[in-house]
């Protein structure tokens, strides 16, 4: 018997497999995962198969419990998950299905500069950003908040940051949900929380965060490049980064609420860690305030990010952010639960979209886009490794009708952090990385060893997939030059 | 993760043996445990409270090793958990560790169980400054997934996967 038919997957075509609803009793629906024979074989490797099924157990689930090529092994759900619940059906809306690092995402600016005009400054660059954008675990930055104010920030998210002065209204334009979600309250965020993410705004955090500078070196839609004004040899910069102490507590208090909804609302599920309620009970509704402010804290603190990134080019180049064109290209959360309206067998629906480690892809048209990129469809960062490529790929009307207008979000992990430690010499890991022409600064080396390039699926591997299946398309591929890990 | 060790539909878990802190004050009795993403902990204690001890101490091993003496003040709290059986006071305990230390910036390294019930425990923790402290690795909480608390020849064994 082969591994597959072990694993209860079903193949229905080259890039989308099935795990039928008999596989466990109190699935209500399938699961699917997106991902070619090459990838099924990592998929394969740990428990995420496992983790679809029982996402399938989740009242009011709709079509399907999805998962994105980049998936793994997580808690509760799979990283790379996708679950929409109906919420007039009873629909639930679960914490794990976001994840401690609410809002955990991702934004891309352009730049006017081009390589071989500044391959001289990669170093100086790199030097600048680690010194100035505070990293590392626990880190805080210069951005001190009193409460008041860091309850406005929870209400305004990014714009809280444009009105103090580090940033534009474009770059709101050029952000997920024009960055910040209506409906956050601040009273449903514990004392606990403020203190935990206190003094962490513009801070890169640790782990698999970082900031990179990157060359473009493949276009593969040129109309869509000219559109988003990208070329081959233009300079990129990625910032991946999330809710900080912040997300992680408003996650851990509602995880213990939400287990005793179980019993309150008679839910079943196989992990207690898919603790949820439905989506319309004070604990769901509580939950979603909360989860909304946690999501306009990271993008506050990605526009900070941005702000000091843009503060350092302009001091190590000697020119404003504005001569050298950074512009924000879009910014994407892949940590989040989302209320979006989907036609469900001929009846539009309301319905609760939990994306866990996956990104939002909406195709051309859809209202939710700024005016920019009505036409060209949302535009989907995905960062792979530190030692290989990230992409930019814009949605698909595809994807809307698949995946409830979701895509992958990474590379998706490999091996585990100790296998990483056993198997790898940081002193080799960074000669390697030079003679790719990256330089890296990061706040530990155990970081360095855990976050390796070979400790991650091929992001090349990973976009083949989504693109050919049609839920994301390509637009052009990034290398990176200079990394600052936390 | 090594790809004989870990398998699908639940096949059996294998152990490293972590490295013991050598500031520890007291006996450790933890392994760590493959998972593709997170951390893995198999924690042991003749009894539940040092079980609970030990649990506590491992998600501060596990993340941080002391190294410089940058503040020498100690902070001693009381920590009280209730809970609804034994698997939510074990998490529940975790993680207001974990939480405490991650909003007062310090590390604990030595904990004392005063009383441990199935549903309520009182501890006092004892900790000093984040800076003494080279930290690895942020554990942003402890979780269900796979959570497995039980009696093993008297024994008490816990098994807890850490969000990292």
């Amino acid at each position: 018997m082969s591994e597959v038919q072990e694993c209860h997957l079903e193949k229905i075509d080259d890039y989308r497999w099935r795990i039928p609803k008999s596989y466990k009793g109190g699935m209500r629906v399938p699961g699917i995962i997106y991902a070619d024979e090459k990838l099924l074989k990592d998929i394969r490797q740990d428990k995420a198969v496992e983790q679809v099924a029982n996402v399938a157990f989740l009242p009011g689930i709709v079509n399907a419990s999805l998962a994105m090529p980049d998936i793994h092994w997580g808690y509760g759900f799979c990283i790379g998950g996708v679950a929409a619940t109906d919420i007039e059906n009873g629909g639930v809306i679960s914490p794990a299905g976001v994840g401690y690092d609410i809002n955990c995402g991702v934004r891309m600016l352009k730049t006017s500069l081009f390589y071989n005009e500044i391959k001289d400054k990669i170093k100086d660059l790199t030097y600048a950003l680690f010194n100035d954008v505070p990293s590392g675990v626990g880190s805080k930055g210069d951005i001190r908040v009193g409460v008041k104010e860091e309850k406005e920030i929870l209400v305004k998210g990014a714009a809280w940051a444009v009105a103090k002065g580090y940033g534009t209204q474009d770059d709101l334009e050029c952000t997920e949900e024009f960055g910040a979600m209506q409906g956050a309250d601040p009273q449903a965020v514990s004392e606990r929380a403020y203190e935990r993410g206190k003094a962490q705004s513009g801070t890169l955090g640790s782990g698999n965060h970082f900031l990179e500078i990157q060359v473009i070196d493949q276009l593969y839609d040129s109309e869509l490049c000219d559109t988003f004004g990208l070329n081959l040899g233009q300079v990129t910069i990625m910032i991946h980064s999330g809710s900080r102490g912040l997300g992680y507590q408003v996650c851990d208090d509602y995880v213990r609420s939400m287990v005793h909804c179980l019993q309150k609302y008679n839910i079943s599920v196989p992990d207690r860690q898919l603790g949820c309620a439905p989506v319309n009970s004070p604990e769901g509704k509580e939950y979603l305030a909360a989860m909304k402010c946690a999501a306009n804290y990271a993008w506050a603190n990605r526009q900070c990010l941005m702000h000091l990134t843009r503060g350092v080019f302009e001091r190590v180049l000697n020119k404003s952010w504005q001569k050298m064109g950074m512009e924000l290209i879009y910014d994407v959360a892949h940590n989040i639960a989302k209320i979006e309206k989907y036609n469900i067998d001929g009846k539009e629906k309301s319905l609760c979209v939990h994306r866990k480690g996956a990104t939002r892809a909406f195709g051309p048209g859809n209202p939710a886009l700024p005016a920019r990129y009505k036409k060209t469809g949302q535009p989907v960062i995905i960062p792979g490794d530190m030692g290989r490529n990230s992409y930019l790929l814009v949605g698909t009307k595809k994807a809307e009708e698949e995946t409830f207008g979701s895509t992958c979000h990474g590379a998706g992990r490999l091996k585990s952090r100790t296998a990483a430690s056993r198997s790898i010499n940081v002193g080799v890991l960074l000669k390697d990385l030079e003679s790719k022409g990256i330089m890296v600064k990061a706040s530990g080396r155990d970081t360095l060893v855990e976050e390796a390039p070979q400790v991650y699926k091929d992001v090349n591997e990973v976009v083949n997939v989504v693109h050919n299946a049609g839920i994301s398309k390509r637009v052009c591929r990034m290398r990176p030059l200079g990394v600052i890990k936390g | 993760m090594s790809r004989s060790m870990v398998r699908l539909h639940h096949g059996p878990l294998n152990f490293c043996k972590a490295k013991i802190c050598s500031q520890s004050h007291q006996v450790q009795n933890y392994e760590v445990f493959e998972h593709t993403a997170d951390i893995g902990l198999r924690i042991k204690g003749k009894d539940l409270k040092e079980l609970f001890q030990n649990a506590g101490l491992a998600v501060f091993q596990v993340s941080s090793r002391r190294q410089y003496v940058k503040n020498k003040a100690h902070t001693d709290i009381i920590i009280k958990q209730k809970a609804e059986n034994l698997d939510e006071l074990f998490i529940n305990w975790l993680n207001e560790l974990l939480s405490i230390s991650a909003a007062k910036g310090i590390i604990f390294h030595n904990i004392k169980i005063r009383s441990l019930q199935d549903k309520a425990l009182e501890a006092l923790a004892t900790g000093s400054s984040v800076e003494n402290y080279r930290v690895n690795t942020e554990i942003k909480a402890a979780t269900y997934h796979q959570l497995k608390i039980e009696q093993i020849n008297g024994a008490w064994v816990a098994e807890v996967i850490l969000d990292v």
